[in-house]
């Protein structure tokens, strides 16, 4: 078979940390740059400039970047949305409910720290938390909450951020520069980040589909 | 009441952790990270170690190697909290001298229930 001249053309993916060999990857014709996208839950970091994108609702993604060394990543998450027997986390310390937010927050912490990125260096934009789906207790100003709060405990600044609002955004992360495009999506035409944020949503408020234990 | 270590770079991770060892009935001592950690741990008599693995100055794995040098913490034993679901490093731990491996994020029952089945 003859591959199209098109085809030809999409230069070859820098090659993938360990362990996110699972995140959609692709060369983005239109800014001729290569990307990885990411599902709710899902977080990438790249040591090569590559350009994140996702969509959020009511979730959160945060974007940090060594900005010395221009390795950086993002994270997309959301908390569980609250019950009844919800402990307030803002005044009692850490539930459970948190963890996966704080799991998503220190795993692409240590990521990039493992890259070779430095603590100090360390530069973070938030976005999302929109209150975009209905019938839903406002689940996004929680995740806003819980991550301003994190952000505070660890002693990192915030240098951007776009968060709560009505609309779901589209955001574009340039790993390398912290360049960021963010677009706000007409709420109509975008059931599917519903959707995927509804399943989402059941996986975190479930029972604990948590990380494993061995006793050697 | 029986005392742990709890050894983490994350301040958040660390409250957490505090958290709900407190809530198990634990008296918690906290490290930032395995330079902090082995000081404390030759201050204070710990019935148990729970160290993260990437963190600053000494990491986790570092940090259980060494305390398997000292008498007084030959056989208590050390899990290791971690986002590092990797084989490798795995191995490395348990090389080291790691009672356990725990991948984040952590069940604080699971995480209860561990801890007291290896210290009985």
């Amino acid at each position: 078979m003859i591959n199209s001249k098109a085809e030809l053309d999409v230069p070859q993916s820098p090659p993938v940390i360990p362990g996110f060999e699972n995140i959609n990857r692709y060369w983005d014709k239109k800014l001729k740059v290569h990307a990885a996208k990411l599902m709710p839950g899902e977080l990438y970091v790249s040591m090569h400039g590559e350009m994140v994108v996702t969509v959020l609702g009511s979730c959160v993604a945060a974007c940090i970047r060594d900005k010395v060394k221009g390795i950086g990543g993002m994270n997309h998450f959301m908390l569980p949305q609250e019950t009844e027997n919800s402990q307030n986390f803002a005044g009692t310390a850490h539930d459970v409910e948190t963890r996966y937010g704080n799991w998503a927050m220190e795993s692409l912490i240590n990521e990039v720290l493992k890259r070779g990125g430095r603590r100090g260096y360390l530069e973070v934009k938030l976005f999302g938390g929109g209150k975009v789906m209905e019938n839903m207790s406002d689940v996004g100003e929680r995740n806003i909450d819980f991550v301003r709060r994190f952000l505070v405990e660890e002693g990192l600044k915030i240098v951007a951020e776009d968060l709560g609002g009505l609309r779901p955004r589209k955001i574009l992360y340039f790993s390398d520069t912290g360049a960021c495009r963010v677009r706000r999506l007409n709420q109509v035409v975008n059931n599917t980040v519903f959707s995927r944020e509804k399943e989402y949503a059941k996986k975190v408020a479930g029972p604990a589909t948590d990380g494993s234990i061995e006793l050697f | 009441m029986s005392k742990i270590l709890a050894v983490d770079d994350s301040a958040s991770m660390r409250q957490m952790v505090a958290f709900t060892l407190k809530g198990g009935g634990f008296d918690v001592v906290e490290a930032c990270d395995g330079v902090e950690a082995l000081a404390l741990a030759k201050q204070h008599k710990c019935d148990l170690v729970l160290a993260d693995v990437n963190m600053p100055n000494m990491d986790g794995i570092t940090l259980t190697r060494e305390l398997r040098t000292l008498n007084d913490y030959k056989y208590t034993p050390i899990l290791v909290l971690t986002t590092e679901s990797g084989t490798d490093r795995k191995t490395e731990g348990k090389k080291a001298g790691a009672t356990g491996w725990i991948v984040k994020p952590f069940n604080p029952d699971q995480l209860l229930n561990t801890i007291k089945k290896v210290m009985e």
